[in-house]
């Protein structure tokens, strides 16, 4: 009897430790974004320090000279590719405030008002709908995405806790270690090791999946010559992180942005066959290839997760909370299995 | 000030030596020198136990080996709790999982209280990763521990075999 109360006891202290560390993070939310991104970044690069370091150059040595290179390549894409980013995203904004996109929602909500007649419907005016979500996703744009502030502050910190994480982070792993009791130590040591190599195949798999998928996308685009390639592959890719609903969400951009801004049906037709082209190589010949198979989530949980990740960290926690949630799964995975094997 | 650093990096040097003398006389890294001690320093864990604590239990996934830093460690065969060695200052054991995932095949007992320095699987096999030459040199040197064991384990097996055979006289 008091058995169980004393284990009723800890399983109550644990969810109010559980559910007070979730209301610390949240509150901490935007620091926990910038660890939560450096330490993906931090799993993706891995593996090229440990390359140099296995060819007898020091591990601090390593990560600097990974960390020039990275800075160097970005620095070059970010003189090649901006200005073509920025150059396409001022071309849709102007064309979508031009008359031509009016044309083509006030054509859409005309065939909507004869085809659907019996529904009652009069006056829906998509033109002031469409242009008043227009005006406030380019307004929490440049409030959130563009706030030059915060952008430099994490482009100092970002980078100064991955340079950290890649040098010390097996230093900072043994010091964990150190402070778990004897009692599970080795079980903590397995299960970390598990999750750890689980964790690593998951994220640099998806990293390069959506990298092939970006590149898949914009060449295929630009073969399509469709104006704003580089803009639409660059989303398709990185829409790609999220499962399931990412691919959807990369092609229905392109192909809305296409019919608003050109009326170009057939256009919008090819554009969206080249996206379920790229999909089924993906599907066929890419992931696998390079997506570790051991972190297949339901459809039900990326749309849960991509739900709460909006809710507690807007657009930035859509796209973190898949890889969030595959790190919770692989640690509640790995350590039920490495539980039943010490009975 | 100068004094309270010199003590702290002190103590740490201390510390590095005397695991780099305990590392010299395990036979398993008998080849390597002391850049490669080093290296391997760097990836065991120190861990400290109470007398009569548990080190592992008979069955538990065998994940690494022990090296006796300081103190007295029982083996125990349970159920019938037959303790078939004690080892001492110098010596290890559990080194067959660091080839193998094979649960324990005894219990572990810390005699007296013990420090202890552990290598486990996956800091080895991250090691060999990095360093294949000095992982070569670990492996052979394992194999040769091994080789040894077995060797006694089969002349131990030879002489219960005679003795089966030529029973004593009366």
């Amino acid at each position: 009897m008091e058995t169980t109360f004393n284990r009723r006891l800890k399983i109550t202290a644990l969810l109010l430790v559980l559910a007070g560390a979730l209301l610390f993070f949240v509150s901490i939310g935007s620091l926990v974004k910038l660890v939560v991104i450096s330490a993906l970044l931090a799993y993706i690069i891995d593996p090229l320090v440990s390359f140099l370091e296995s060819r007898w150059m020091g591990r601090t040595a390593a990560t600097s000279f990974i960390f020039l290179t990275i800075i160097l390549v970005a620095v070059a894409f970010s003189f090649l590719l901006l200005p073509i980013l920025s150059n396409q995203v001022t071309t849709i904004q102007e064309g979508l405030q031009s008359g031509n996109a009016d044309v083509i929602i006030a054509r859409i909500e005309n065939l909507i008002k004869s085809k659907f007649a019996f529904l009652g419907l009069r006056e829906l005016d998509l033109i002031d709908k469409v242009h008043t979500e227009t005006v406030s996703i380019v307004n929490w744009l440049f409030s959130h995405l563009l706030d030059v502030v915060s952008l430099i502050t994490d482009m100092i910190i970002i980078p100064f806790i991955v340079f950290f994480l890649l040098k010390d982070g097996r230093a900072f792993k043994k010091q964990f270690i150190s402070i778990v009791p004897n009692r599970y130590f080795e079980f903590a040591l397995n299960v970390l090791y598990k999750m750890d190599m689980q964790l690593g195949n998951y994220l640099r798999g998806q990293f390069l999946d959506a990298l092939v998928i970006g590149v898949l996308s914009t060449l295929a685009l630009w073969i399509l010559n469709v104006k704003y390639f580089f803009l639409f592959g660059a989303f398709a890719g990185l829409a790609n992180l999220v499962p399931y609903l990412g691919p959807v969400a990369g092609a229905s951009l392109a192909v809305i942005v296409t019919i608003f801004d050109t009326g170009d049906m057939l256009m919008a037709a090819h554009i969206a066959l080249a996206f379920t082209l790229v999909k089924l190589l993906d599907d066929v010949l890419i992931q696998p290839l390079i997506v570790a198979k051991s972190v297949d989530m339901h459809p039900l949980l990326v749309l849960l997760a991509v739900i709460v990740g909006g809710k507690f960290f807007g657009v930035l926690g859509m796209l973190l909370s898949v890889p969030a949630t595959g790190f919770i799964k692989i640690a509640v995975q790995e350590s039920i299995a490495t539980f039943r094997k010490y009975g | 000030m100068n004094s309270f650093w010199g003590n702290i990096f002190k103590s740490r040097e201390n510390e590095q030596d005397d695991i780099l003398t305990i590392l010299k006389k395990i036979p398993i890294f008998r080849d390597l020198n002391n850049r490669d001690l080093n290296r391997v320093e760097r990836i065991l864990h120190r861990r400290e136990y109470r007398q009569d604590e548990i080190i592992f239990h008979q069955g538990d996934p065998g994940l690494g080996m022990y090296i006796i830093e300081s103190g007295l460690v029982s083996i125990v065969l349970m159920p019938a709790q037959l303790t078939i060695a004690e080892l001492y200052e110098g010596e290890f054991f559990g080194e067959l999982s660091l080839l193998d995932d094979s649960p324990r095949t005894a219990t572990a007992v810390a005699k007296t209280p013990c420090k202890m320095l552990c290598l486990f699987q996956p800091d080895l096999f991250d090691l060999i990763d990095l360093d294949s030459r000095l992982g070569v040199k670990i492996l052979l040197g394992l194999s040769r521990t091994i080789g040894e064991r077995l060797k006694r384990t089969n002349e131990h097996v030879h002489i219960l075999k005679c003795l089966k055979i030529q029973p004593e006289t009366p």
